[in-house]
């Protein structure tokens, strides 16, 4: 069940002075089972891209296919809910959706509405907790008390405890330190890679798109620009340059490493790779 | 907020939008003083012809106008059968059931609908054609006159200028978290009773915790730049009247003057 754009148009208050052309014919399909990356800059309509994943924006134009299901323009689609349910959309900065109790009464309360039950929901949410490395300790704790990056975590649980099969994450990692980002982004990548599930991350860290991501896709002035796999898109930095996007800096490395005559194969992904291979380089020309 | 038109901002340009904001605050304070004093369908007519006028000379649309009015409606039905109810004077016009509808009544209604329309026309040349920044400047040197009797003009100004510039935020996180709460699974539109409270507290919540935090925010940063509301302090915009201020301020006057002239009459 492939996910699909098929000229899709968004418009915010058309037919007023304040007339916003967000998305302008898009034609998109999204890998299923995999992680993509969606880039671009601010106002590109990267966010307003991913609210048309769970119907929370309908379509002014066009139809979204998804999962089982078609979202055209113009028809009112009706049991959103189990939509909602199959594919989880965390927001930018989800801290402000918390609003129970507890931790555990916060991240049961997605599962809750999608009609599970009272103590399977609680189980939801408890493997959720494990899942994004809040112990049991942080349960009865009000989630307006607790640090920034833990209210990141408990709002991102409440998400994952629906257990839907695709996540759309919308600058997930934005205001995390660098060990909090780490934790979040190995996290989605082993729920893609043991669960099987479609991840969608919208970010501006091409860091985490080298390392984490299989496809990239780049939104420019509400139209998507290019789609590839990471691999291409980084092979080197020209097509980077090209979009004005900061290349990682393992591959400005590798550029500026062969620019001074020094031989660096395309397998080389990450820093140790590159350093045992400069030291066996290094040696032989010794 | 697509279609909630009372009281909103249109950045256009026209003459009224470039007036003084105090004029037009004034000229506005005229209007609505003559929309009260009892003088027929005369005075009405006049005072209708001058708001249609200046809505046309600010390039404002009579749908805008009218949209602003649909919140009214209930109240003004409400207010109808109310009158039908209460009033018992004048002819016996017919008769509905039990309730027998009288001249008056039906009368006094329309007079309070042709009122309330006024109303909204003139409010709305002001706060259609007036940033709210302007309105805010334009209140407090106003009211700065009264400070002679400890009223707060200034502390009175940056709190509506505070509150207005908070509106649209607050409206934006109310619809981030309500799109953040049906990702969850809430249903904002329908559900049975315990469903509605849990949708209503789960957006109440988050609201106040975001606004609390916002007014922490902002009264830090405002005593970080030694914000002191008592003190003496320049502006960088400086209000001018100029001829088409003055010549406003005539002629509301003279509306009203003509107002009261009308009512003597009758």
């Amino acid at each position: 069940m492939p996910i699909a754009f098929e000229h899709v148009s968004h418009i915010y208050n058309d037919g007023t002075p304040y007339r916003h052309v967000a998305l302008e014919d898009v034609s998109l399909e999204l890998a299923e089972g995999k992680i993509t990356a969606i880039i671009g800059q601010t106002g590109s309509g990267k966010s307003t891209l991913v609210q048309h994943l769970n119907a929370l924006l309908l379509p002014s134009a066009g139809k979204v296919l998804i999962l089982d299901r078609t979202i055209e323009a113009g028809s009112q689609p009706k049991q959103l809910k189990s939509l909602r349910g199959q594919v989880g959309l965390v927001f930018q900065f989800p801290e402000y959706q918390l609003f129970e109790e507890t931790v555990l009464k916060d991240i049961a309360f997605g599962p809750k509405n999608f009609g599970v039950s009272e103590e399977e929901a609680a189980k939801k949410a408890r493997t959720a907790m494990q899942m994004v490395g809040l112990g049991p300790e942080f349960e009865e704790r009000s989630p307006l008390e607790l640090s920034g990056g833990q209210k990141r975590r408990v709002a991102i649980a409440g998400i994952l405890a629906m257990d839907p099969a695709v996540l759309v994450l919308d600058e997930p990692t934005a205001g995390l330190d660098p060990q909090g980002t780490e934790q979040m982004m190995s996290l989605f990548h082993r729920l893609n890679r043991e669960s099987g599930k479609t991840i969608l991350i919208v970010t501006h860290d091409m860091e985490q798109v080298y390392r984490y991501c299989d496809e990239v896709v780049v939104m420019e002035q509400g139209k998507p620009k290019l789609r590839t796999d990471v691999q291409t898109f980084f092979h080197d930095s020209s097509l980077c340059r090209e979009l004005n996007i900061l290349p990682p800096a393992l591959i400005r490395m590798k550029d500026m490493l062969r620019e001074n005559g020094f031989t660096v194969s395309d397998e080389v992904s990450d820093v140790n790779m590159l350093a045992k291979e400069l030291a066996r380089q290094v040696k032989r020309h010794g | 907020m697509g279609n909630f038109t009372l009281g909103r901002y249109l950045p256009l340009d026209s003459p009224i939008h470039r007036m003084d904001p105090r004029a037009k605050i004034m000229g506005m304070l005229l209007m609505l003083i003559a929309i009260f004093i009892p003088s027929g369908w005369i005075g009405y007519g006049i005072i209708f012809v001058c708001a249609a006028g200046t809505i046309l000379l600010a390039k404002l649309q009579f749908g805008f106008i009218l949209k602003s009015m649909r919140p009214m409606m209930i109240m003004m039905i409400f207010l109808f059968i109310i009158n039908c109810l209460v009033i018992h004077t004048g002819e016996p016009l017919f008769v509905i059931g039990p309730v027998i509808i009288y001249r008056d009544a039906i009368f006094q209604t329309l007079y309070i609908v042709v009122r309330l329309l006024l109303m909204i026309m003139i409010t709305t040349c002001l706060t259609a054609t007036t940033k709210p920044l302007d309105m805010t400047l334009g209140i407090e040197d106003l009211l700065k006159p009264f400070e002679k009797i400890h009223v707060p003009a200034h502390e009175i100004a940056m709190l509506i200028s505070i509150a207005l510039r908070f509106i649209p935020d607050l409206i934006e996180e109310t619809q981030r978290i309500i799109k953040a709460q049906e990702s969850r699974g809430v249903d904002m539109k329908e559900g049975k009773m315990q469903e509605r409270i849990m949708a209503i507290l789960s957006l109440i919540v988050p609201l106040f915790v975001s606004a609390f935090q916002r007014a922490e925010d902002l009264a830090n940063a405002m005593e970080a730049r030694g914000y002191a509301p008592g003190e003496k302090r320049t502006r960088y915009k400086v209000l001018k009247m100029a001829g088409r201020d003055y010549t406003l301020l005539v002629c509301c006057t003279a509306v009203l003057a003509g107002m009261i002239w009308l009512s003597r009459m009758s």
